[in-house]
C-alpha cells in the first residue's frame, strides 16, 4: 500500500502514482472505498506466497481475496481467508466461489485441481483459530502509521492504519501467530520500511522467530519486503 | 463453508471446540446456521456461507 495520503504530493504523472491518497485512487478507478484492493503490496505477497505455502494456508487480513485467490489456484496448499470487515468477506467469497466454478468446469486455468476454491471467514485476526492448524500464515497486515487525529473511522482506514506506530495490528498478530503455526510452519509477513522494519523484526525475534527475506521492492516511499518467519 | 473448516476453528473468546447447526446448505456448503460454543454456549452466525466467528462485541457492521 504504498500511498501517501498525508502529504498531497500526488499528480506525478503515473497513472496509479504512490503518492495518490487511496481514496483518490479508488474513486479515479471507479471503485468503492470501502474494501483493499490489490496493490504492489498484495503482489508481492502473492509471488512470496506462491512459493512458500503449503499445507494448510490462512491469509488473514485477506482483503477482496485476490492473494487468497493466487495462492489457491497456483499450488496444492488449502486456503482460508479472513477479514474483519463483512465487505470484504463478501468480496472474498464471490472470488472463491468463481474459482471453484471455474476449476470444477475445467475452463479455469487450474483444471487439474479438483478443488481449487477457499475458505472464508470473518474474523478477528487469528482468534477463532485453533492451535496448531496452519502450516503457512500469510498476512498484508495494515501498516500505515497514523495520526490519530487523522484517523477516518471506516473501513478503509480499518484496511490501511497501523495505528500511531503502523505495528498496532502487527504486534498481537506476531504475540498469537505461533499458536496456530503447525510444527515447521512458517510465517509470510509484509513489512513496509514506513512501519519500521529492524523494529517488526526484534518483536518477532523476542518471541521465538527467525527469519529470512523472501522479496524486497523499492518504490518511492517505501521499501517493501515479505518476511519469512519460522520458530526456532 | 464446508464441513472441513469444522477442524480448524474454535471460538474466538475461550478456544474451545465449537458445534456445527445446519439451517441450509447447498451442495457441500454450509450457507446457513450457526456455530455455538461446547464450552461458553455463544452462537456465532453463518449468513451467506461466511462463518461469522468475531467476538460479540465486534460484530457491529459498522467500523469501529
Amino acid at each position: 500500500m504504498t500511498r501517501e495520503r498525508d502529504t498531497g504530493a500526488g499528480g506525478s504523472g503515473g497513472a496509479e502514482g504512490p503518492a495518490d491518497s487511496a481514496r483518490d485512487l479508488a474513486s479515479r478507478r471507479g471503485m468503492e472505498t470501502s474494501v483493499y484492493q490489490p496493490a504492489e503490496d498484495s503482489e508481492l505477497l502473492a509471488r512470496a506466497a506462491v512459493g512458500h505455502a503449503e499445507g494448510r494456508t490462512l491469509e488473514v487480513g485477506t482483503g477482496s481475496g485476490w492473494v487468497a485467490e493466487q495462492v489457491a489456484s497456483e499450488t496444492a496448499a488449502s486456503v482460508v481467508a479472513s477479514d474483519v470487515n463483512p465487505g470484504a468477506c463478501r468480496q472474498a467469497r464471490e472470488r472463491a466461489e468463481r474459482l471453484r466454478a471455474e476449476s470444477e468446469s475445467g475452463t479455469g486455468a487450474e483444471s487439474e485441481r479438483t478443488d481449487a476454491g477457499f475458505e472464508v471467514v470473518r474474523a478477528d485476526l487469528l482468534a477463532p483459530f485453533a492451535d496448531e492448524v496452519f502450516d503457512t500464515v500469510l498476512f498484508n497486515p495494515p501498516y500505515l502509521p497514523t495520526d490519530p487525529d487523522n484517523e477516518w473511522d471506516d473501513w478503509m482506514e480499518t484496511a490501511l492504519s497501523g495505528g500511531e506506530s503502523g505495528r498496532e495490528l502487527i504486534e498481537p498478530f506476531l504475540d498469537d501467530v505461533g499458536r496456530v503455526l503447525a510444527p515447521g510452519g512458517e510465517v509470510l509477513l509484509l513489512v513496509s520500511s514506513l512501519t519500521g522494519y529492524e523494529d517488526v523484526l526484534a518483536y518477532a525475534e523476542a518471541r521465538g522467530f527467525s527469519h529470512e527475506v523472501a522479496v524486497q521492492e523499492s518504490y518511492p516511499f517505501e521499501t517493501l519486503s515479505v518476511v519469512v518467519f519460522s520458530q526456532n | 463453508m464446508r464441513e472441513s473448516l469444522m477442524d480448524i476453528i474454535c471460538c474466538p473468546m475461550d478456544k474451545h471446540d465449537l458445534d456445527l447447526e445446519i439451517d441450509e446448505q447447498d451442495g457441500d456448503e454450509i450457507m446457513e446456521g450457526r456455530l455455538v460454543c461446547t464450552e461458553c454456549g455463544e452462537v456465532y452466525p453463518i449468513e451467506d456461507g461466511i462463518p461469522n466467528l468475531l467476538p460479540p462485541d465486534m460484530r457491529d457492521e459498522a467500523a469501529a
